[in-house]
């Protein structure tokens, strides 16, 4: 009995969306990373194009952090001391891009100098010729000023720099601007906060498809089917034509995965928890792939194991199936 | 077609007489479209309507329930592709696949470990559900023994994976008024499989490669009086699985396609590696299994996976809510000011958030306020003086917070005098009534 | 260039300008001061002039309808001169009406079929008993029974101590002469006899008046009607805010309030309201309030409660019970209201916790319970009641706005009496504002309707960004960092009648937001609840306590209002006081509000997600999902 393939009209499209510039293109990255485009849910083939694959960035910050798992501090080890060290480990673990997370003091407890900042994309820039994702330490104030600098020492080389909120946007929304970058707008796991500072960063005048979404998603055991449904959600009403929700999305399962106490912690916790180690990658890796499920575009981990498996899995559902 | 609650209205009598329990026939008729009640509790209906009613009211996907010994395990009867669009209701059950080649002795202990396996995740004990029993061996007699000892150390439903239907028998002897589910009738031998199901009354699965050959079989399958069917698609990799499983859903909701109208099982175990069943597991609590099968077996591979189905089947239409308990923000210390929220997710965001932006260390108190924002739990005297005091208590935080200083949100500005005698040993203060004012007010006036 | 003559009917002499010269500017050369509110950005339309002879270029009609065009119409800043013309400019007043008269206040007139010796419950009737004798020595009671039963055909009657205590008195004085008024029929229990209201000595004449009041008891604002029953004229209408708003602004603060103690004061507030507005009507009619015979009152659940000193604890406690929907007659002076003491009191009856009588009288005014046309009626008030359907079916639900749009609450705000700016203007260069005041007096704040253009002129001017946050960075002094963080002045100290300046300030603007999308939620969520779809709705009425009107574009402009053809608006004013003076003329109508609360099929829209979800993506300008609102951003894309 021959079944009728039920075919879902969608007559929107994700804005396609270029991370990095090339000499050529006014930068200096030696490759660039292009995600979005979709016409259809995640890896539906059958029934609209997915031209861009999901791609996977590994986070690193600008000096050893005081507050991550000693899981992966002890894995990454002495390259966690010099950002471009780390960043060039990371590109070689596999990442198809690298965010550098700025802290908000340095390693003495003063804070983070926007030179530093500077400095320190500059010497990751240098090491690696991937697309960078700048993220401030998320604090409006600093992020603003540590940001606007690194902005304007990189102009035009379409950096991605988090985060925009609806409480702190325009700021970072006009030094990326004026300085050919990109921004992630980040909102608390609701589908019209997105969509609304989606207006309002449109509004400022920076083109969509130089912004990237965040919908924050929450880790595995912590909130994930929120940020599940409302991926979903948005993913849904860009398909059906929302021009406001037509941005490629970025989560960090890495972020949201490593500060559980599920992956932080290893003694002290239920023996029906597992291996410790184990568990923490597992948590990661998971929660990435849920994400990548309800329509992820660029995932930022933390463990280059979690990576491996992530990739395989993208690779698998980025083939389309011959019969079905 | 579901119906609306105005079309099922217009085939209620209309008179509101009151006699479902219900205050109207229109509120009555809504809860019938929320399939929230059964249309019997209205004695006036037309036999017509009872007709037209029963109609809309089939489920679109069939539910298969496996039983043993007092336990269940449910799939199938979901209405919703996406699980915001109304929730998903019955979530995958977990079963670990014991092969028969495997010692008895190794069988009881990989079972009984399985078998006793459970987590506390949020309050709730997370277990696992049962387990399938695989024919690999080829002979009867190991599989029917590999069966008794499941049995022996476990009383959870069981699934039995054979090709012959000879061996499939002598597994379902050992489990005789059990009704396990028969895994399964292929182009081959589903004759002979649909006539153990029929004999023992247990539910089949259908396997087939493309979904035209499932729908066939299925049809056959139902030829022969078998109504309890489970879907059991043969592909294996990750973008196979997807678009089967999103079609079956897809024909059986949207098409109401009732030869593909059954909730549908995954190997999980088939993937290879431990890391690729992981991911195969997720992928198939996530997007549409009804039964997952995993190989592996060790905590922090089972753990992962069960929490994330706990998450994905929560119900999406209750408000969002955060666990109650005392939140560390920027490292406080106990000389840090304690404020205090509610349990609504974005409640809990939007402060916890301006906090942290804040720079500032605070603890903050999440009061169980059942999921409702500060104004409206308070409206419903879910957030009041009492039950802020009693959190207060719960979560121990006079020993963390020794300042004793603790900041109510404005919007309850009201609540303060009598927090007062709630803990009168605190100093309470009340705080901005948005969110966004807290850091300034924290520099203000906390510090 | 071709130079054009423009000759203006106002001016001495006429103009010659070349070809493309705005009208605006023409007027000027003639000297003619043309009022351009909007700065001449073709928003507002008051410089709407007619061009009646020759024809110019208009680039935008936007504030014209194609009858107006076909008149002549033109806006004079949006006009291009391209000939010889002549031009007549309207009277102010000419311009207003024709852009008001979508928003109609239907005239109080007693319904046409009114015949009050059918309807009305409250008789009067004039009894001639024979003096008592030494032969008839029947007691005072029974003369007056028989009287009744012989003249009147009137069996049975209730008659209360106090009654009785004059009644010997009364006869007399009148010599046997009296008049007495009855509620003859009890719609609580229409097999009960009648009962005796008062008794007056002689004969009272048929045209002296029989008063009765609607009184509707408004979280926010308490209006009261006086109404001769004979006649069902209305006399008087006055309103007040209630007295109770000291002690919570909204309902669940007064159960709060109530449920620690202050349940008698509450009471003894909102009776003082009610009490005062009692005597300021009856010292306009120049009347007694004792000649008062007969009241109704609507008002939400909680104010039904609160009025009569029944615990509202219940109403806001899940599972949001009251105490009484279906109240029996009362007696005035059991109730506290200072009328005649026999008064009837009827209080009309509520559906559930959030939605009151004031809905189901509501709903008997608005006429949509016996309309095929699916209707949605908004009360837009603080408790934001909306009800949806038709003579088939209703539902109903409540959701809570707030009492921004009743002015209170807010920096400026006020209700819609005199002083009240009820329409403002901004021009979008200067950032300048331009108001209409309620009495053409000095403004002293501002109300609902003021509110409601007030926002649309920010949002559209670009004052405000579309979340509502007014933008620091727009160089003019007024849009400034104020106490309460950023604000814009409306009106400089100078021109006010309050000595200081008119502000709105960020957390009003955030209030109004909370409350237009509270609303917008509540009948969205509503009409998908029972699947109809917005276009499917038909009529849209509009209750509350605005003044005059409601300026329907800009409450679309702002999301209050669902973006549809104005022709489908009605704005009926306070439908609740309405329905009460219906109920108070007519015991059939009456009945039917019984039979409406009924019938109410109401939806607890906090049982789940979808409204917050509704009200997240409200709370925004027009609205998160723009295509909901066309024509806005139409006006939007025009404006730029
Ligand atoms: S019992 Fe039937 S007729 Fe009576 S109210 Fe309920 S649905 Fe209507
Ligand atoms: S429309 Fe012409 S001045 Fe406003």
């Amino acid at each position: 009995m021959p079944v009728e393939i039920p075919k879902d009209k969608w007559n929107g499209q994700v804005r396609v969306v270029t991370l990095g510039a090339t000499a050529d293109q006014g930068g200096t990255r030696t490759s660039t990373v292009t995600v979005g485009g979709e016409t259809t849910m995640p890896f539906m083939h059958f029934e609209g194009e997915i031209p861009h694959r999901p791609v996977i960035a590994l986070e690193i910050k600008d000096r050893r952090p005081d507050d991550w798992s000693s899981l992966l501090l002890d894995l990454w080890s002495d390259k966690a001391d010099d950002p471009a060290v780390w960043a060039k480990a990371a590109e070689e673990a596999g990442a198809d891009l690298i965010q550098l997370s700025l802290s908000l003091t340095n390693a003495d407890g003063n804070p983070t100098t926007p030179e530093a900042a500077v400095d320190a994309v500059k010497k990751v820039l240098a090491a690696t010729g991937l697309p960078l994702l700048v993220f401030g330490p998320g604090q409006a104030d600093v992020d603003n000023e540590l940001l606007v600098a690194v902005a304007e020492a990189t102009k035009g080389e379409r950096l991605v720099l988090g985060i925009c909120e609806d409480k702190n946007y325009r700021t970072i929304v006009a030094t990326a601007m004026a300085n050919d970058h990109l921004v992630i707008a980040r909102c608390p796991m609701d589908v019209n906060l997105s969509k609304q500072l989606n207006i309002l960063i449109s509004d400022m005048g920076l083109p969509l498809d130089r912004v990237l979404m965040d919908p924050t998603t929450g880790a595995l055991g912590y909130g994930i089917e929120y940020g599940f449904s409302v991926m979903e959600r948005l993913r849904m009403a860009a398909l059906q034509g929302d021009a406001m929700t037509q941005l490629p999305m970025i989560v960090t399962p890495g972020f949201e995965a490593w500060k559980t106490k599920e992956s932080k912690v290893g003694v002290d916790v239920p023996e029906s928890w597992g291996d410790w180690e184990q568990r923490a990658i597992n948590w990661e890796t998971i929660t990435a792939v849920a994400l990548l499920e309800s329509g992820a575009d660029i995932l930022v981990l933390r463990h280059p194991e979690s990576l491996k498996r992530v990739r395989a899995a993208i690779e698998d559902l980025m083939t389309a199936p011959e019969t079905v | 077609m579901a119906l609306s609650g105005i079309q099922i209205y217009k085939m209620l009598p209309q008179t509101n007489c009151k006699d479902c329990g219900y205050p109207t026939c229109l509120a009555f008729a809504m809860k019938l479209a929320a399939k929230q009640v059964e249309l019997d509790l209205c004695p006036h209906v037309s036999e017509e309507s009872k007709a037209q009613l029963a109609e809309s009211a089939t489920p679109p996907q069939r539910l298969i329930t496996l039983k043993a010994n007092g336990n269940e395990v449910k799939a199938g009867n979901e209405v919703v592709l996406f699980r915001h669009e109304k929730t998903y209701y019955n979530m995958p059950g977990l079963f670990v696949r014991i092969k028969d080649d495997l010692l008895a002795d190794a069988i009881k202990e990989k079972v009984a470990a399985a078998d006793t396996y459970s987590t506390n995740y949020v309050g709730i004990d997370l277990v696992l559900d049962g387990f399938a029993v695989e024919a690999v061996s080829g002979s009867s007699a190991s599989f029917s023994a590999a069966v008794a000892a499941v049995r022996a150390a476990s009383k959870k439903p069981v699934i039995l994976i054979a090709q012959d239907a000879g061996v499939m028998a002598e597994g379902l002897k050992v489990l005789d008024g059990e009704a396990p589910l028969i895994f399964g009738a292929g182009a081959e031998n589903w004759e002979a499989m649909a006539d153990l199901a029929t004999q023992y009354k247990a539910p089949l699965t259908v396997t087939g490669n493309t979904l035209d050959e499932l729908a066939d079989l299925v049809e056959k399958v139902k030829g022969k009086g078998i109504e309890d069917i489970v879907l059991a698609p043969a592909t294996r990799s990750l973008h196979g699985e997807l678009t089967t499983r999103v079609l079956i859903w897809r024909l059986a909701i949207k098409k109401n396609f009732r030869s593909l109208g059954y909730p549908v099982i995954s190997v999980a175990g088939d993937a290879g590696d431990p890391a690729k069943e992981m991911v195969s597991a997720a992928q198939a609590i996530s997007k549409y299994a009804g039964f997952v099968v995993i190989d592996s077996f060790a905590p922090d591979f089972v753990y992962p996976l069960i929490v994330l189905r706990q998450n994905i089947y929560t119900d999406p239409q209750k408000p969002i809510q955060v666990q109650p308990g005392l939140y560390e923000i920027n490292n406080p210390k106990p000389t840090d000011p304690v404020l205090v929220t509610t349990n609504f997710s974005i409640t809990y965001f939007s402060v916890a958030n301006e906090i942290e932006g804040s720079g500032l260390p605070a603890w903050l108190l999440v009061a169980d306020a059942e999921g409702m924002s500060v104004l409206t739990a308070w409206a419903a005297g879910k957030f009041d003086a009492e039950r802020i005091a009693k959190s207060v208590k719960a979560f121990d935080v006079a020993s963390k917070a020794t300042n004793r200083t603790i900041v109510l949100p404005g919007h309850v500005a009201v609540l303060s005098g009598e927090l007062e005698e709630e803990l009168p040993d605190w100093n309470v203060r009340v705080g901005p009534r948005e969110a966004v004012d807290i850091p300034a007010f924290m520099k203000q006036a906390m510090t | 260039m071709a130079e054009h003559t423009v000759k203006f009917d106002q001016a001495s002499k006429p103009v010659k300008v070349p070809t493309g010269t705005l009208l605006s500017e023409a007027a000027e050369q003639a000297g003619i001061s043309l009022t351009q509110p909007c700065g001449g950005q073709g928003r507002c339309g008051r410089c709407a002039v007619i061009v009646t002879e020759g024809t110019v270029r208009r680039r935008s009609t936007l504030r014209l309808s194609s009858e107006d065009v076909e008149a002549g119409y033109a806006l004079a800043c949006q006009s291009v001169v391209e000939g010889d013309i002549c031009v007549t400019i309207p009277p102010q007043d000419k311009i207003e009406r024709r852009l008001t008269s979508d928003r109609t206040v239907a005239q109080v007139k007693p319904p046409a079929s009114y015949d009050a010796s059918v309807h009305q419950s409250i008789r009067r009737y004039r009894l001639s008993l024979n003096p008592p004798t030494m032969d008839d020595q029947t007691d005072d009671w029974s003369r007056l029974q028989a009287a009744l039963r012989n003249q009147s055909n009137i069996g049975a009657v209730q008659v209360s101590l106090k009654l009785l205590q004059k009644l010997g008195q009364v006869l007399r004085v009148g010599d046997w002469d009296a008049t007495v008024i009855l509620d003859s029929i009890l719609w609580d229990c229409p097999d009960c006899p009648a009962r005796l209201i008062d008794i007056l000595p002689g004969h009272v004449a048929d045209d002296v008046p029989l008063w009765g009041t609607a009184i509707d008891i408004g979280t926010t604002t308490v209006s009261l009607w006086l109404v001769d029953l004979l006649t069902g004229e209305v006399k008087s209408q006055v309103a007040e805010y209630n007295g109770q708003i000291a002690r919570g602004e909204d309902v669940i603060s007064r159960i709060i309030y109530a449920s620690k103690d202050g349940k008698d004061t509450l009471r003894e507030l909102v009776l003082e309201t009610v009490n005062g507005l009692v005597e300021t009507a009856c010292r306009r009619a120049q009347i007694l309030p004792e000649s008062i015979v007969k009241t109704t009152v609507a008002g939400n659940s909680t104010m039904i409660h609160l009025l009569l000193g029944i615990p509202a604890e219940s109403i806001r406690l899940s599972p949001f019970v009251p105490v009484v929907n279906h109240i029996p007659a009362l007696i005035a002076s059991e109730v506290g209201i200072l009328i005649n003491p026999e008064a009837t009191v009827d209080c009309l009856p509520g559906i559930a916790s959030y939605v009151g009588a004031d809905i189901s009288a509501g709903v008997l005014a608005s006429g949509m319970s016996d309309t095929d046309k699916i209707t949605l009626f908004l009360d837009v008030g603080t408790n934001g009641e909306t009800v949806l359907g038709s003579s088939e079916w209703l539902v109903t639900c409540a959701c809570s706005a707030g009492p921004a749009f009743e002015g209170a609450g807010m920096e400026h705000g006020m209700r819609a009496t005199q002083g009240a700016i009820e329409e403002v203007w901004i021009n979008g260069k200067t950032f300048e504002s331009s108001y209409r005041v309620i009495g053409n007096v000095k403004p002293r704040g501002l109300c609902g309707s003021g509110l409601i253009t007030l926002l649309a002129e920010m949002f559209l001017t670009g004052i405000l960004d579309k979340s509502g946050k007014i933008k620091l960075d727009l160089n003019t002094p007024l849009v400034r960092e104020g106490y309460h963080g950023p604000e814009y002045v409306i009106a400089p100290a100078e021109e006010t009648g309050v000595g200081q300046d008119i502000v709105i300030t960020n957390v009003d603007i955030d209030n109004l937001l909370r409350a237009k999308a509270a609303i917008y939620a509540g009948f969205t969520v509503l009409a998908d609840s029972v699947g109809v779809p917005m276009e499917a709705i038909e009529q849209v009425l509009i209750g509350g306590s605005f003044g005059k009107y409601i300026n329907v574009e800009k409450a679309v402009q702002i999301g209050l209002l669902p973006d549809m053809n104005w022709d489908r608006f009605q704005f009926l004013g306070n439908t609740s006081v309405k329905g009460a003076y219906l109920a108070l003329l007519d015991h059939t109508l009456r009945t039917k509000i019984k039979s409406i609360a009924a019938k109410m099929t109401y939806i607890e829209l906090s049982a789940d997600n979808t409204f917050f979800d509704a009200f997240m993506s409200a709370l925004f300008l027009p609205h998160t999902d723009i295509t909901c609102f066309p024509s806005v951003e139409a006006a939007m894309l025009t404006k730029d």
